[in-house]
């Protein structure tokens, strides 16, 4: 226990060591850069924050954003507009404030709206971000005196304060969010952030809202953008519809870009880097300068898709090995307040499927499918290839993918839900396919599963994992739990499995739904996840529909077995009374039916 | 209203045009080519430059043809190839690109609005009005476009290759077809088309070096709703041109430039396959 929160103190100690080493620097640097430096930097800051948020929503999460930019002139705006047509002072100051970040937070909200929803691509994301700036500077330009039009007001009332006390303000708005950013994208949080962007489908199926999310996520760099936007313009006196425009987004992208998406304090090196050096020679070399922008910039994507912060940092460490403070080490406990199992009722049964059916175009791939599943009980679902048993996992763990029938789980219709919803209905779901998160260690996993259930710390970590009990025996007994720190990445076949199952354990179903969890695993591995199989059934009570095609294993687990043909039941019974029909044998042995029958 | 009418079908047939390069390289690459603008401001000023060496008006179009399909060759060759299986990066430094060019043009040219001539000018009259006769030329070349863009993809070995990669890639290899051949031609076809698109829609607007930017956006939004078939592309072309055509007469024009944007972003939220099931 004592390492582990040490790391998590390194990390803190880190943090602050940073922020005010970052504070020191915005402190004196005005007392050694002249006035036109200055002036330059001031401004440079404040895009500088609004570039982190882009770091923050495209580096960690993967929204590509083009509309940074509109958040950014709405705060703009919000102090023009004030200041210009209603009144300047303190508390006109604060209200403008306020209204820019009210203003941006409910614009966000709306776009996040439109741009995430289950199903939609990240290209449809891209193209609502693409299309907010753009309306909103037609929004400004249609505004006519009151907004200034193509030209913008200028010449408002505002604190024409020294500029050190200006640069102080921007210098520190940026360390403490920056530090704030820092410590989020490093915390529990921040794990879910990368899953998201690594992997949205399986999070989904993990029961993590990753919408509302993404929403969340939105409307709080919004937020900083917009209250950036509002310093801005009541520094250089001057709005624009060019603050809201989306080249002014796509060059937030660009820089972000060219200092390394996701390292966070790239971004900001390279956006104060590439903007002060605009300034500075756009007045002798004007277009030659944005020529070489675009050339590295495009140099850049093709060639070091991460920037040029992996390189110097990786020049920093070969100057000083420094001890990383990586990711702290977890331990797992038993969850005691686990309620897996708790609900099971043998009267009620967890899983009722009525009329399923799926077509697609014309083609018809189920077809009137009734079935129950029975607390206690694992249903095995068998069947030649094509017959549809995926499909029929996929119905009942998407809203929308069935096309008629009804799909009951514990009572409660999962109507069009998305994947998350029907998690919390209870419905767990292992994929055919190990489909696990890459780069995040077998501990992150873990945590994701139980983001659910136990939540995660914004700008901390945790460092026990609550499971409950059979997915820590599943994690001992294939030697995951020595191997928490491991990239998922690294790990076998058989471990990928075990971990795949304990991660939809830990979600706490009460349906459990397996598709071919035995698939290309050696005999003791088999053997292993069928006593854990039995298990759960017999002690927590769970509902385990099963699908798989070694027949051998489904004799020794199942309750009952359900035969699938060309999308409809050919046959329910036991586990006997399948395996001895004629009718199965001949549907495998590829005979006519009606020959048989 | 007979004018309205032709406005909606010749902005239909001028967004359609100007829209088919981005078509035809999303369609078989599965990218978005931001560098699309630049290419349309391309064909503008190869227009420009034809006018000003005095030849046929008739003859920009073909020229800026020839010079967007080599210099699309290239471009894939150098900065489309390394990032097929990272279409969004991809995004990035295709509009990298239109930077690029963008500034060659204004280093070349200066920031300035520039001319170039009509091959054909004044009005005819049509359905009792005059009308802009360079217009309705455009309307016709859009139409022959479709149908030889059709034929193309239709009629040819390049079509039925081309169609197989849209369909399954991976296949496609399997039977031997030359994928990466496929997608060189395509990106090249698409940048030919741009860039004569934009000799082709010159005369009636005036030429600077951000001229392709309002353009790029509006066919971006149109190619998003209309997926991948050139017939879907002209259903959306007139329903969204028609819808601006509309808006910028009777509302205003400042709200007909974002009417494609706004109405293309609520099609994909309803139905995120937009009309190309239609």
């Amino acid at each position: 226990m004592h390492d582990i929160s040490a790391a998590i103190t390194t990390r803190f100690r880190v943090a602050a060591t940073g922020c005010i080493i970052g504070l020191l620097v915005v402190a004196v640097a005005p007392w050694l850069l002249d006035t036109y430096l200055t002036n330059i930097l001031i401004r440079t800051l404040f895009l500088a924050t609004v570039v982190m948020t882009v770091d923050i929503l495209w580096g960690s999460v993967g929204i590509l954003t083009f509309g940074q930019s509109a958040f950014f002139g709405i705060g703009a705006y919000a102090c023009g507009l004030i200041f210009t047509h209603y009144g300047f002072g303190p508390g006109w100051a604060l209200a403008g404030l306020a209204l820019g970040i009210g203003v941006a937070a409910v614009v966000a909200a709306a776009t996040g709206w439109l741009a995430f929803f289950h199903g939609s691509s990240p290209l449809y994301a891209s193209i609502i971000t693409l299309a907010l700036p753009i309306v909103l500077t037609q929004v400004i330009f249609s505004g006519g005196n009151f907004t200034g039009s193509s030209s913008g007001l200028s010449g408002f009332p505002t604190y024409y304060w020294d500029l050190r006390i200006w640069f102080w303000t921007a210098g520190t708005f940026l360390v403490l969010t920056t530090t704030a950013a820092w410590l989020l994208v490093r915390s529990d949080f921040g794990r879910v952030m990368v899953a998201i962007r690594e992997n949205e489908e399986r999070c989904a199926y993990l029961g993590i809202p990753v919408s509302r999310i993404k929403i969340m996520l939105m409307i709080a760099s919004a937020v900083i953008a917009s209250a950036a936007g509002f310093g801005y313009a009541a520094f250089s006196n001057v709005v624009a519809p060019e603050l809201a425009s989306f080249q002014l987004g796509t060059e937030f992208l660009i820089w972000t870009a060219l200092g390394g998406r996701g390292t966070l304090l790239g971004p900001i090196f390279a956006a104060l880097g590439i903007d002060t050096m605009s300034s500075w020679l756009s007045g002798t070399m004007p277009f030659l300068w944005k020529l070489l922008i675009g050339v590295v910039f495009v140099a850049v994507i093709v060639l070091l898709p991460r920037g040029f912060a992996p390189l110097v940092g990786g020049l920093f460490r070969r100057i000083l090995p420094v001890r990383t403070a990586g990711a702290p080490a977890r331990v797992l406990v038993p969850d005691t307040r686990s309620r897996l199992g708790q609900g099971a009722d043998d009267q009620k049964p967890p899983l009722r499927i009525e009329h399923l059916s799926r077509r697609y175009g014309s083609l018809s791939v189920l077809t009137d499918v009734t079935m129950t599943g029975r607390a206690s009980h694992l249903l095995g679902i068998i069947g030649p290839n094509g017959a549809g048993k995926t499909t029929l996992m996929r119905c009942i763990s998407d809203g929308s993918e069935r096309s008629g029938g009804k799909v009951e789980i514990n009572g409660a219709e999962i109507g069009r839900g998305a994947p998350q919803d029907i998690v919390a209905l209870g419905v767990g779901r292992s994929f055919q396919n190990t489909n696990l998160f890459d780069t995040l260690t077998v501990a992150d996993c873990l945590l994701l599963a139980r983001y659910r259930i136990d939540g995660a710390r914004l700008f901390r970590s945790s460092v026990g994992i609550a499971l409950p009990e059979p997915a820590l025996d599943i994690l001992r007994a294939t030697g995951l739990d020595q191997r928490l720190a491991d990239e998922t990445g690294n790990l076998s076949h058989g471990m990928k499995r075990g971990l795949e199952l304990a991660m939809v354990l830990a979600t706490e179903p009460s349906v459990l739904l397996l598709d071919e969890p035995t698939a290309g695993l050696t005999r003791p591995e088999r053997m292993v996840i069928g006593k854990v199989l039995g298990r759960l059934t017999r002690d927590y009570g769970l509902c385990i529909v099963l699908i798989e095609h070694d027949l051998d294993f489904v004799r020794e687990i199942s309750d009952r077995v359900v035969v699938l043909h060309q999308g409809s039941i050919l046959m329910e019974g036991t586990v006997d009374e399948v395996v001895s029909s004629e009718l199965v044998r001949s549907v495998y042995a590829g005979h006519h039916v009606e020959a048989a029958q | 209203m007979a004018i309205l009418v032709l406005d909606i079908l010749t902005t239909a047939a001028i967004l359609f045009a100007v829209s088919a390069g981005l078509l035809i390289i999303l369609g078989v690459m599965k990218l978005i080519n931001f560098a699309h603008g630049a290419f349309l401001t391309v064909g503008g000023y190869m227009a420009y430059l034809n006018g000003a060496a005095g030849l046929s008006p008739w003859l920009s179009i073909p020229l800026a043809a020839g010079v967007g399909f080599l210099g699309g060759l290239v471009i894939e060759r150098v900065i489309v190839r390394p990032l097929y299986d990272r279409p969004l990066d991809a995004i990035l430094a295709t509009w990298g690109l239109g930077i690029v060019i963008g500034q060659l043009i204004t280093l070349g040219f200066g920031r300035g609005v520039q001319f170039a001539p009509n091959p054909i000018s004044g009005t005819t009259e049509l359905f009792g009005v005059d009308y802009s006769a360079y217009r309705l030329a455009v309307a016709v070349i859009a139409v022959l476009l479709v149908v030889a863009l059709s034929a193309l993809l239709k009629l040819t070995r390049f079509g039925l290759n081309a169609r197989a990669v849209i369909m399954n890639e991976r296949l496609a290899r399997g039977l031997g077809i030359d994928s990466t051949r496929v997608r060189a031609l395509t990106f090249g076809l698409g940048a030919a088309l741009a860039c004569a698109a934009g000799a082709l829609i010159t005369p009636l607007i005036s030429v600077d070096p951000n001229m392709g930017l309002p353009w790029l956006v509006n066919s971006f939004m149109l190619v998003m709703v209309a997926g991948v078939s050139f017939p879907s592309l002209l259903v959306a072309s007139l329903i969204l041109g028609g819808a601006q055509v509309v808006v910028s007469t009777y509302a205003n024009p400042i709200l007909g430039g974002m009417t494609i944007v706004v109405a293309a972003a609520l099609v994909l939220r309803i139905s995120p396959k937009g009309f190309s099931r239609a």
